[in-house]
């Protein structure tokens, strides 16, 4: 696992804990972290280097799909993984359209969240 | 011309003789004398004004001239009787007038005798029937009329005397009872109701004749017809009273509630379906919830073990390593075991099965633009490949009638009232649209529509856009709303589209660990 990334993993979910949870996850795995508790908090502080997001589906406000579909009509095509906890097809349908890369069903295994982040650089 | 120059009298003139010439002379009738060969002898001047001929013209003449040639022998068979003594009363036929026109006339034929009794003569009053026929004609044709406007009238009308005697009745009755008019004509009212209100209606109309008091007549009654093969339905009766001189007659209309009931019954089914749905959906909406609730400190239980793994190394004392592992463990069998409730929840939703948009559509329409939506042009369009979806269909038509309830309540006071439901063709699914020409929705409102928990207003029939959307994601679809360019909010909705029993693949990369 490399130790030195020069962006960052941008997690957005509306738990504060969770958020918590994926930084401690993510910096012990050797990656340095930016947390949002929301997508318009996010959308109004993008840091300069993302290289990937791990973006809640089911969020008050705008939901994660909502955010990447606001992130692609503004030109940007950063990777994308999705975690839900209620998955439909239509959800991966319009998940596909809006270009998410992957849908995870939450909680998501580390081994797979790693793989995706690792699959990004 | 005179009574003078008009009658010729044969004898010397008596008082009793000139007499009878004044009132011969006089007479409205064509008093025509003739003898028994058929020469006429005389000749008034109402026979003058009724067939043109002059007196002077005629007399001495054969009365064959005035005869139609196809009426001669008729005239023979009246002379040969007249000659017996007999006098023929009112009888109807035809003469000739001088330009050859045909004349209706009802004639009296009588025998003229001599002092010794012996038929010499015949005297010949005539009538003359054209203005009456006339009359008859001009009746018969407004009668006609008149009966053409009453079939016409789509109610049922029954015409009754004081007894309740039916005495005429219109297409409508016999399209509404299945009785022909002969059948009920001369019969009682009764037998239009079930056997069980007839005494009822007997005393009302009794009650009404004795003291005048209106209990039904003039007022509309709800009550129940009873067909010709005795099945009964619901009618409104309402009955009038039409007095002419020497008639006492009541006019009943009676209008086929059958079809408004059988709306109403729907409607309530309806109602009480989504009543029952959105207990349902409110359970499922709590599990669906919970289920998010419960899997977000899941997920940062799990992340914190993995990350606890990974800061222990693999020198760490092997009791807290398995530790931490057991940690990840429990958390995941805490996940499935919320996925087992939460697909436990699903199991309760009803069989799914390929259906017609459309119809599920114009009948969710209807119902949902009674009352306050009458007015509200709705347009239906059915998009290429998005005519049929897998679903269940009284679930679906809770989410329609709700997003058309809605935009009904936003087209309050606005000057285009125009709702539009059209589908559309998306991978797999099918897109179904409810646009609206409303004021559009506020942005505050917009992004938290859907949520659960968050009760929007439970008004009339609705309940609630979170309980569209546990619908629509119970189908696999997902459910949102957005403002149109040209102004109105429209709400989308998914559905897994249905095409000759295979549905059309995703073809998206997507992958999806479960």
């Amino acid at each position: 696992m490399p130790d030195n990334l020069s962006g960052r993993v941008v997690v957005v979910d509306d738990d504060e804990d969770v958020l918590d949870s994926f930084r401690f996850m993510l910096e012990l795995a050797g990656f340095s972290v930016a947390t949002y508790v929301s997508a318009p908090l996010f959308l109004a502080n993008i840091p300069p280097d993302p290289f990937c997001l791990i973006v809640d589906h089911q969020m008050p406000v705008m939901t994660g799909l909502d955010l990447v579909a606001r992130l692609r009509d503004s030109g940007s095509g950063v990777p994308v993984v999705l975690v839900t906890a209620a998955t439909s097809p239509a959800m991966i349908a319009h998940a596909a359209r809006v270009g998410v890369r992957q849908v995870l069903q939450k909680p998501a295994r580390e081994a797979d969240l790693i793989a995706f982040v690792a699959s990004c650089r | 011309m005179t009574g003078e120059t008009a009658i010729r009298p044969q004898e010397p003139a008596d008082t009793t003789r000139s007499l009878l010439d004044t009132i011969v002379a006089s007479s409205n009738d064509a008093i025509i004398g003739k003898t028994l060969d058929g020469t006429i002898t005389s000749w008034n001047a109402a026979a003058e004004a009724l067939l043109g001929f002059t007196a002077a013209e005629v007399i001495g003449r054969s009365i064959q001239i005035i005869i139609p040639p196809d009426r001669v022998e008729e005239e023979d068979a009246i002379i040969a009787r007249v000659r017996c003594g007999e006098t023929l009363v009112h009888f109807e036929t035809e003469r000739l007038t001088k330009s050859g026109q045909r004349v209706p006339v009802s004639l009296t034929i009588s025998p003229v005798r001599d002092a010794q009794g012996a038929v010499v003569g015949v005297s010949k009053i005539a009538r003359d029937l054209s203005r009456l026929r006339q009359l008859y004609v001009d009746l018969k044709e407004r009668q006609e009329l008149f009966l053409a406007v009453l079939r016409t009238v789509p109610d049922g009308l029954i015409v009754i005397d004081a007894r309740g005697i039916v005495q005429a009745v219109n297409p409508a009755v016999e399209r509404i009872f299945h009785y022909a008019t002969d059948e009920l004509v001369g019969r009682s009212l009764n037998i239009l109701m079930p056997e069980a209100d007839r005494a009822g209606h007997d005393r009302y109309l009794a009650h009404y004749l004795a003291t005048g008091e209106r209990r039904i007549i003039g007022i509309g009654r709800v009550l129940r017809g009873r067909r010709r093969d005795g099945t009964t339905f619901p009618m409104e009766l309402q009955i009038e009273e039409v007095s002419t001189p020497g008639h006492r007659l009541f006019t009943g209309f009676v209008r086929d509630l059958t079809d408004r009931h059988a709306h109403e019954r729907r409607l309530a089914e309806l109602q009480a379906d989504l009543i029952h749905l959105s207990r349902l959906s409110e359970l499922g909406q709590t599990v669906s919830a919970l289920a998010h609730e419960v899997n977000q400190p899941l997920a940062a239980i799990a992340n914190y073990a993995s990350g606890m793994r990974r800061m222990l190394g693999p020198d760490a004392a092997p009791e807290l390593l398995a530790a931490v592992d057991k940690v990840a463990a429990q958390a995941e069998r805490a996940s499935r075991i919320v996925q087992g409730v939460r697909s436990l929840a699903r199991k309760g939703d009803r069989p799914r099965r390929p259906e017609a948009l459309r119809p599920v559509i114009d009948e969710t329409a209807e119902l949902a633009l009674v009352g306050p939506g009458r007015d509200v042009t709705l347009t239906v369009r059915i998009g290429d490949g998005a005519s049929h979806a897998d679903i269940d269909r009284v679930q679906i038509q809770q989410v329609l009638f709700n997003l058309i309830r809605n935009a009904v309540q936003a087209l309050d006071g606005r000057p285009v009232r125009r709702i539009e439901v059209a589908t559309r063709r998306r991978g797999p699914m099918v897109e179904v649209l409810v646009a609206d020409t409303g004021p559009g929705l506020p942005e505050e409102v917009r992004s938290r529509l859907f949520q659960p928990f968050l009760t929007t207003k439970a008004e009339g029939l609705g309940v609630g856009l979170s309980i569209c959307r546990t619908i629509v994601e119970a189908h696999g679809g997902e459910i949102s709303a957005g403002d149109r360019p040209e102004g109105g909010c429209v709400f989308t909705f998914s559905l897994p589209a249905f095409e000759g029993g295979t549905n059309a693949p995703t073809g998206a990369p997507v992958a999806m660990d479960q």
